[in-house]
Formats: structure tokens, C-alpha cells, sequence
């Protein structure tokens, strides 16, 4: 899952990446308002952590831009800001998760995942389809209450499938949700891991609508 | 305050009590000598007159060759029995009053006493006036006991101390009714400022306070004004310390736990390392913040004078190593000893401050270049680097507390303008931000005024 992180301290943007990371995120990380502004309206990230201390632009300034703008990705605002009227202008500038610092990793982890799941509509945090249940905080797939090995690429594959079940993902936004920059996307990688899903999940859990993309059936009904 | 403080109110009441006493008894005193004096004239002159009309008389009596016939003066007002008279006629006793003893009051009797003396007859003293008729050998004694003029004079005394005595209790009343009416204002204050919360700084208002209360009411007020506006300062520094340190604490929290969840050796190594990059950074910051905040209670010490080329000299030794590490070059530009009029701590801090900057701020292999100027009785400092320099925004917003440069790649607080302009306040310097035409950089430049001359 590939989310942006706005934050302009070096040591703690530099923790907060790697940090994430460990947890499953794919983070590309800015150091000022403009550039999170300029990244949020032209990409599809699953969520963004805005510290509002940011240098060129203010994070609440970023926040009201981007809202105008139309874009509605989850963003969890993390600062050094503390008081209620802060946090009241924080939620109420478009924030959907008010956060002060320093935080537990775990915890701003788990916070980010809720609000992606809330944003696809999702209320629980196990995502199911077809006999197929993906924990995201734990990273499994089980299939038929056997867990399956997957690569993380893999992981990352399926959960884009399945929270954006019932429509169709192009070649082009699956390579946008799953790599960060600076990493390096074969030619047909998203191919490959298709292929190897349908191997070890079986081939009619991903459908393939030829000449635009990919996509996973919606459950009827909820395990 | 230890001990009992004396009430103010028993105080005044002492005073005017003690006041008023002591002029009564003065006054008094000054009564019975007068009195005593007037009195003692007043008695004489009748003895003396006393006398004249007996010697007139006796002159007058005929040679009638009878003895004493001194038997029959009459007793005619209950004062006469403390008067007596004796005459003698050729020493031999021709008259005398009732009471008056059958030997001479004073002499012989044959003698020509004259004038006042007072004697003891029988245990009494009195007060006796001799005189003498010129033809006829007259000796003429009226004599008047001492103790009928102690008992008017006693009396007069009495007369005047009475009233005091019985005003005293009646004026102390008075006085301390109207001394605790005079200090109801400052016991009111004192309710007033009993009754506050130590937070509650707004400036007290005695109404009916008296002129003389004006000033303390009017320091005191002072003082909660400039307590207040130490308290706001100290409630916002902390605040703002709270939020700078939180910064700091969550890079170190975050990067630690990022070293404990990895399992691979360097990005465990690079963790670790943040963490310790990053407690340096916070005690840097605390280091800072606590200077500044010394600064701004105004509790660093007394200027003094320092010698500002021998301070920069110190500074540059100590942060050369830093400089040559990035591979900058750093030079020291001093004339002789250049005196300031400051605090050479605080001097030192605030030199520090500006190389520290420029040495940071500047990227590797740039020039940082300190030049030391007299000028007039005054001194100058220039600091200035090759490095990116400032846009005009921003040379306009160093100063801010908290104001970071971006993408300086440095994790500075912003405090150290903050600390080198209130140094260059304390100690009446001029600080001056500009381009530097030499080098291209930031170009700092601090202004020293004259020295005071020595008093």
C-alpha cells in the first residue's frame, strides 16, 4: 500500500520511512508543503501522513488545497501541535486522524490501515473474497483456514485487488498503488504476480477484463 | 520578615499618646516653677508690707514703759494662725501674735536684722521678713509657715494635671479611633492581596487610597505588571520548548523501534546511529532552550568587558576541527584587542552561534571568513560564508523563534538567531543580515557601541 509522507525533520522523516516500511508501506517521502501538495493531486496514494510544520507550505494549507482539489485520500495528521484547538482545526481542515507527536510505529501503523480500510468502505479489518481472507495488520492470506505463503508483492497485489473489489484496476494504477519512487517496475511485473496468484489461490479468484485490467469479484455476502 | 512586626496602628497610637503627655507634663512643670515663683513674690511682698505697717505702727504707739504686751492680736481668718508677727522695742519683745513663740524669730531681737530667711521653730519651717524702724529701734519679725505655700502650689498642680488625667483615657479613644481610620485603606490592600491567587496578576485598586499610599500602590502594581510579563514569557518559552523537543524525541522514539524490528545489520546500524544523531540533536536543543530561556529571565550575569579578538580567536580554535571536517576553510581576520563593553560568556555564545551557522549552513569546501573591526571607540564583527545564502523572505524571518531554513539538510532549532539577537539586546549591539559581496554567502554583521569610559 503506497502512501505519502509529508514531513520536513530529517531523523524523524527518515525513521518514519523505514518504519512503515517494515510494516508493508510503500512510502515516498516529501520534505515541504509545496511538493506534498504538488504529490498529492497527481497521485493515487491509499492514504497520507501530513506533519502541519512544513516549510513553503503550512500542512493545513496542503490539506485545505488538496480538499478543494477534490482529492479524497484518507490523510492522518501528525505533529507537534497539541492543544484542542489545534486538533479541532486539524480534523475540521479536512484531517481524518489528528495524531500528536512522537507516536508508536505500531500504532500509527495500524491507524493508516484503518483509515484505508474506511475509505473503501470496508468496516472490518479482514478483507475476504471468495473463500480468500487477507489480514492486513498481520500481512496472511488464508485460504480455507490454511494460511498461503505469499511475497510481499504478492500481498500488496491481492490487497489492492481486494479493497478495490468490483472494479476494474488498469495495469498502469496497480503499478501506481504498489511501487514507491526510485523502485524499479518491469515491463509485464504485474503480470508475473497475477500469474502466480491464480497459481497458489487457484484461477478463478482474479478476473482479467481483456484490454483494460484487472479485477476481483465483490463478495455478496460476508464471511 | 521574622519577629513580631509592631502594628503601625499601635505605633501612631503610641506616638501621639506619648506626645501629648509629655507636653501636659511640660506644660505642667513649667506652671508650678512659675507659679512657685510668682507665688513666692506675691507672699513676700505682703510679709514685707506686713511688716512696714508694724514698724509705722510701733512708731506711732507711745512710751508707755509697760512689758510684753504681744498677747492680744486677734485671729481673724483661718489663715492667720500660719502667719505670726513679733515686735521689739530696744530687744525687748513689745508685740506678737498668738502663735508667734516668745523668742525671736530670727536673731536676737536687739539686732538689726533685715530681709528674708527661712528657719525651723519648733519642727516648722517658715518663711520670715525682719526689718528694723530707723529711730526708735524697732525690730519688726512677720513670719508665714513654709507649708501654706507647698499647699497652694499643690493645689494649682493639682488643678492643672486633672484634666489630663481624665482626657488621656478619652483622647486615647479619640486617637485610636482615628488611627484606624487613617490605615483602613492599607488594611484593606492587605485583605486585597491576602485574598488572590498567585496567578491572578491584574493591578490592584485602593480606592480611597491616600497620597501617601499612592506610591506603594503604584510600585506594587509595577511589579505584578512586569511579574506578568515574565510569567507570559515563561508560559509561552515552555510551550514552545514542550513542542520544539517533541520533534526530536518522536525521530528518536521512531528510529529506535525501526532498529528493533529490523532484522538486517545495516539498516539496524543506520537506526541506531539516528537515534544517537538524534540525542544529540535534543540536548543540543535543551542546551539551547536553557540559554535562551537564562537570557530572557534576565538572570545572566552583569556585563563586564571582554576582549571580542581574543573571544573570536577561542571560538574559531574550538570549531575549526568542525570547518576542516567539511572541508571549509575558516580565517580569522583580527586586529589588536578589540574591547567590548559585554559579558565575555555571553560574547563567546553569541560568536559561536554565528560561526556554528555559518560552518552548518554552508555546504563542503566553502569559505567561512571572520573580520574584526574598531571603529571609533565601537568594534564590529563580520561574519561571512560562501554558502547558498538567503532569499530576502527568509534573511526577513531569521530571528523567529523556531525558523528553520529548507533544504539546509541541517537539523537546526531556529534558536541560535534567536540566542544571538537577544545577546546583541543585552549588550546593545546592532545586528545586521546581508548578501556578502566577497564571498557570496550570508554576511553577518554585529555591532558593538562604544566603551563606557571606567568610572
Amino acid at each position: 500500500m503506497r502512501i505519502l509522507l509529508a514531513e520536513d525533520d530529517l531523523l524523524l522523516g527518515d525513521g518514519l520511512r523505514a518504519g512503515l516500511r517494515q510494516h508493508g508501506f510503500q512510502v515516498d517521502w516529501v520534505r515541504d508543503g509545496a511538493a506534498a501538495e504538488r504529490e498529492l493531486r497527481a497521485e493515487p496514494y491509499a492514504a497520507a501522513v501530513l506533519d502541519l510544520g512544513l516549510p513553503l507550505m503550512d500542512g493545513l494549507a496542503v490539506l485545505a488545497s488538496v480538499r478543494r482539489a477534490g482529492v479524497t485520500l484518507p490523510v492522518l495528521v501528525l505533529t507537534a501541535r497539541d492543544t484542542v484547538p489545534d486538533r479541532v482545526r486539524g480534523l475540521d481542515g479536512g484531517a481524518d486522524d489528528y495524531v500528536v507527536k512522537p507516536v508508536d510505529l505500531d500504532e500509527l501503523a495500524a491507524r493508516l490501515r484503518a483509515l484505508v480500510r474506511r475509505s473503501h468502505g470496508q468496516p472490518q479489518d479482514r478483507l475476504a473474497a471468495q473463500g480468500v481472507v487477507l489480514d492486513p495488520a498481520a500481512r496472511t492470506v488464508a485460504q480455507a483456514g490454511a494460511v498461503v505463503a505469499l511475497s510481499a508483492r504478492e500481498f500488496d497485489l491481492l490487497h489492492v485487488l481486494m479493497l478495490n473489489a468490483g472494479r476494474v484496476l488498469s495495469r498502469e494504477q496497480i503499478e501506481q498503488h504498489l511501487y514507491s519512487w526510485g523502485q524499479e517496475v518491469e515491463s509485464n511485473a504485474v503480470e508475473v504476480h497475477v500469474h502466480n496468484l491464480r497459481r497458489k489461490l487457484g484461477p478463478a479468484l482474479i478476473h482479467t477484463v481483456r484490454g483494460v485490467g484487472y479485477t476481483l469479484q465483490r463478495e455478496a455476502t460476508a464471511p | 520578615m521574622t519577629g513580631r512586626a509592631a502594628s503601625l496602628q499601635a505605633r501612631l497610637l503610641l506616638l501621639v499618646l506619648g506626645v501629648v503627655t509629655a507636653v501636659w507634663l511640660a506644660a505642667a512643670a513649667r506652671t508650678w516653677f512659675d507659679v512657685r515663683h510668682e507665688l513666692g513674690e506675691l507672699l513676700d511682698g505682703h510679709l514685707a508690707q506686713a511688716a512696714a505697717l508694724l514698724v509705722v505702727q510701733q512708731a506711732q504707739v507711745p512710751e508707755d514703759g509697760d512689758g510684753d504686751r504681744g498677747v492680744d492680736a486677734p485671729t481673724l481668718h483661718r489663715y492667720a494662725p500660719k502667719v505670726a508677727f513679733q515686735v521689739f522695742h530696744e530687744g525687748r519683745l513689745a508685740l506678737r501674735s498668738a502663735n508667734a513663740p516668745a523668742t525671736p524669730m530670727v536673731g536676737t531681737g536687739r539686732g538689726h536684722e533685715s530681709g528674708f530667711s527661712t528657719v525651723q521653730i519648733d519642727g516648722t519651717a517658715w518663711r520670715v521678713f525682719a526689718t528694723f524702724g530707723a529711730e526708735r529701734d524697732v525690730q519688726v519679725h512677720v513670719g508665714e509657715q513654709e507649708s501654706s505655700r507647698a499647699a497652694i502650689l499643690r493645689a494649682v498642680l493639682r488643678n492643672t494635671l486633672l484634666p489630663l488625667a481624665v482626657a488621656l483615657p478619652l483622647l486615647a479613644w479619640a486617637a485610636w479611633w482615628a488611627v484606624k481610620r487613617g490605615v483602613a485603606p492599607l488594611r484593606r490592600l492587605g485583605t486585597l492581596l491576602a485574598a488572590r491567587q498567585p496567578r491572578a496578576l491584574e493591578p490592584v485598586r485602593v480606592d480611597d487610597a491616600p497620597a501617601e499610599m499612592q506610591p506603594l500602590v503604584e510600585a506594587l502594581n509595577g511589579l505584578l505588571e512586569r511579574t506578568a510579563v515574565l510569567m507570559e514569557a515563561e508560559r509561552r518559552f515552555t510551550a514552545d520548548a514542550a513542542h520544539e523537543l517533541r520533534t526530536p524525541l518522536a525521530a528518536i522514539r521512531t528510529q529506535a523501534q525501526v532498529a528493533l524490528a529490523e532484522t538486517a545489520d545495516a539498516p539496524r546500524r543506520h537506526a541506531l546511529q539516528s537515534v544517537l544523531a538524534g540525542c544529540d540533536r535534543a540536548a543540543r536543543l535543551v542546551d539551547q532552550l536553557l540559554t535562551l530561556s537564562r537570557l530572557e529571565a534576565g538572570t545572566a550575569s552583569a556585563p563586564g568587558r571582554a576582549d571580542l579578538a581574543a573571544v573570536a580567536r577561542s571560538v574559531v580554535a574550538d570549531l575549526a576541527p568542525q570547518a576542516l571536517a567539511k572541508g571549509q576553510t575558516i580565517e580569522l581576520e583580527a586586529a589588536a584587542p578589540c574591547p567590548v563593553q559585554a559579558d565575555a560568556t555571553l560574547l563567546a555564545v553569541l560568536v559561536r552561534n554565528l560561526v556554528d551557522n555559518a560552518i552548518r549552513y554552508s555546504p563542503p569546501a566553502a569559505a567561512v571568513k571572520l573580520i574584526l573591526a574598531s571603529m571609533g571607540a565601537g568594534a564590529s564583527l563580520q561574519v561571512a560564508d560562501s554558502g547558498p545564502g538567503l532569499a530576502e523572505p527568509e534573511l526577513q524571518r531569521l530571528g523567529e523563534r523556531f525558523f528553520r531554513v529548507l533544504g539546509s539538510g541541517e537539523a537546526g532549532s531556529g534558536l541560535g538567531w534567536s540566542i544571538v539577537r537577544r545577546i546583541a539586546a543585552v549588550q546593545g549591539a546592532q545586528v545586521a543580515v546581508a548578501r556578502s559581496a566577497a564571498l557570496g554567502g550570508l554576511e553577518v554583521t554585529v555591532e558593538w557601541p562604544p566603551l563606557v569610559e571606567a568610572r
